[in-house]
Parts: C-alpha cells; structure tokens; sequence
C-alpha cells in the first residue's frame, strides 16, 4: 500500500440511505482494497488498513521471514478473505484475489511440508515415515530452535 | 468435521519464564471473555443461524478462535517453561502451581473455572449477533488491559495481533447483522424469529 496515499476512503464503510428504527448497524466495508502485503499483514492482525486499529498506536513490526512465517502469512490473508468473502460473496474482485492466494497458499505449504514435515496427516502421503511425531509441536519453542 | 494443521496461526516465541504474566493472561484461555468461550459461541450459536452467510461466518469465525485458544495455551505454557520453585514463589503463582503444576487449565486470571454461563446461545439470530458484537468488544478490552499489565515485547506480539483480530471479527458480525437486517420484514424487522417461526 502507498502510505503517502492522501485519499483515506478505505478507513469508511457505507451504510444505508434508510434504515428500520432499533437495529444496530456497522458500516459495511465497501472492498477489500487497500490491502497489506502478506507478510504486513501476519505482523498487523489484519489485511484491511481500514480496519488495523491498534491500541495506543503501537504496531508491531514485521515478522523475521523464514518458511513458517511465510506459510502462516498467505494462510492469514486466505483466512481474511473468507471472512470478507462470507459477507460480501458478490464481491468479484475479492473472489479473484482468493483464488490467486489459494494457489500461493498451495505453493507455500508444499514448501514447507518438504523442508519441516507435515502440517495435517494427508501431507504424509508417499512419505517413508511417519513424520507427524517430528519435533517441534507448535507450542514447544526453545529460544535457540528456530523454524 | 475438524482437521488440525500443526502450526500456530501467528508465531509465539517468548524467551523469558514469566509465571507472574501466566497468572492473568490464562483469563483469554478460560475466563469470561477468553478465546475457549468465544469458540463455543460462534460453534454452538450457528445451528440456528437462519442464513448461509451466517452458517458461514459463525463457523469461520468460531475455528479461527479455536486456534487462538491454542496461541493463549502456547504463551501460558512458554511463560511457565523450566520454572524454579522459588519464580513460583515469587511471582505468587503457588496458588495455581499446588492444583495444575505447569499444566494450561481453562481457568479466569481470579481461579473461577471455564464457566458456559461466560456466554449465551439464544436462539435469535438478532439477539445473538448483538452478543457477538458484545463479546468481541469484552475480549478487546481484555487484551487493552494485558497490553497494560505486561512488559514482555514477546507476548505483547501476540497479544497485539490476537486484539486486531478481534475488531476484524466485530466488523465481521456487523456485516452479517447487516445482511440480516436486509432480509428481514422492513416494516417489522421483529415480526418473527426467521430461525424458528416458518
């Protein structure tokens, strides 16, 4: 994303010309452009600029990347789309975007697989062991391991 | 259906045995606002979700909490790493170590067990979302206040991203609340329970 950007559209949404009395409304998010690349994304909690809010406007900084963090970014940003996608499946230009990152999600993972091991049991297929025991889980982590 | 991915959604690496910030940051694993009662929710309250939108949003939104319960686990696990009986002492965390050991139990920071009365399936598609939208203000709120307490640039990664994600998901629910809204009676958006009354 162009931080100079002057035009700051994406931090509104669109609610509607009238509205039945006694209902609470969010303003829906009108597309899902602007958005971070991957690895910003993983680091911000989110896709959307519009939506990164961050308390007391502290942000953290970018994850260091290796094979693992760069299969959890596309993960995420597919993960995000979903979520658009759940409450805006008209949207074409979304759905377009999904599939380019279900592909690179595909990529990413077969990468990973292949350096580290399984991530679900169907990953083992035509493997000669049955790495699924492999060190480490993911909430094992030793401050000099490193994946 | 649940396949289990071995990996974290976002990385938690923290160096340093903490057991004082393990006291209260275990509330986002079972306490009133925590990630196990906010999975729950969405899981339960999609049954009767009256919409595929819905149907959808509950049960991606419900998944993606039960790998945040995981990341809490992994931070309450990692801060409670290798302690000595004198850190245990220290940090005041005996009254937890006597009945757990370092084991992750789904407990509120104050010792109330995971309680299902922390949340609420009402069967109204309204009614529910309203809660959601509640529940995932309650649970930023939450990390605001760990983001206060803790000073262990590690966990505050963490507890950053897991905070955004709450306000992602709030969007998210009022987006579906939107999409409810629309489909109903616009005379009398409460005439009946489109989940019940056919």
């Amino acid at each position: 994303m162009d931080r100079n950007q002057r035009d700051d559209a994406y931090r509104y949404g669109c609610l509607p010309d009238r509205a039945p009395l006694a209902a609470a409304y969010v303003p829906m998010q009108c597309s899902a452009v602007p958005a971070y690349e991957p690895g910003e994304a993983l680091s911000r909690g989110t896709l959307f600029p519009g939506l990164d809010l961050p308390f007391m406007n502290i942000v953290n900084s970018n994850l260091k990347s290796t094979p693992m963090t760069e299969m959890m970014a596309i993960d995420f940003v597919a993960d995000e789309l979903e979520l658009y996608l759940d409450t805006h499946s008209d949207d074409a230009e979304a759905f377009a975007m999904y599939q380019t990152f279900l592909a690179l999600q595909k990529e990413a993972r077969e990468r990973y697989v292949q350096l580290y091991g399984p991530v679900t049991q169907t990953d083992m297929l035509g493997m000669r062991d049955y790495a699924w025991l492999n060190n480490p889980w993911p909430w094992d982590f030793q401050p000099k391991m490193e994946v | 259906m649940f396949v289990y991915e071995k990996k974290l959604q976002y990385p938690v690496r923290i160096k340093n045995t903490n057991p004082a910030l393990a006291k209260f940051i275990i509330s986002q694993y079972g306490g009133p606002d925590g990630e196990l009662g906010a999975s729950l929710r969405y899981l339960s309250q999609r049954y009767s979700m009256p919409y595929p939108e819905l149907k959808a949003l509950l049960t991606d939104i419900g998944t993606e909490e039960l790998g945040h319960l995981e990341m809490i686990g992994a931070i309450v696990h990692q801060l409670t790493r290798s302690m000595t009986p004198e850190e245990i002492k220290k940090a005041g965390f005996e009254t937890y170590f006597v009945d757990r050991t370092a084991g992750v139990y789904p407990t509120a920071a104050s010792g109330f067990p995971w309680s299902a009365a922390s949340m609420a399936v009402k069967g109204d598609v309204i009614a529910d979302l309203n809660e959601d939208l509640a529940a995932e203000q309650k649970a930023r709120v939450t990390y605001d206040n760990i983001l206060r307490l803790s000073d262990d640039p590690d966990v505050n990664d963490v507890i950053r991203y897991l905070r955004e994600r709450e306000i992602v998901h709030y969007q998210r629910f009022g987006e579906g609340l939107r999409r409810t809204l629309e489909k109903l009676d616009q005379k009398n958006i409460y005439a009946v329970n489109p989940a019940f009354d056919r």
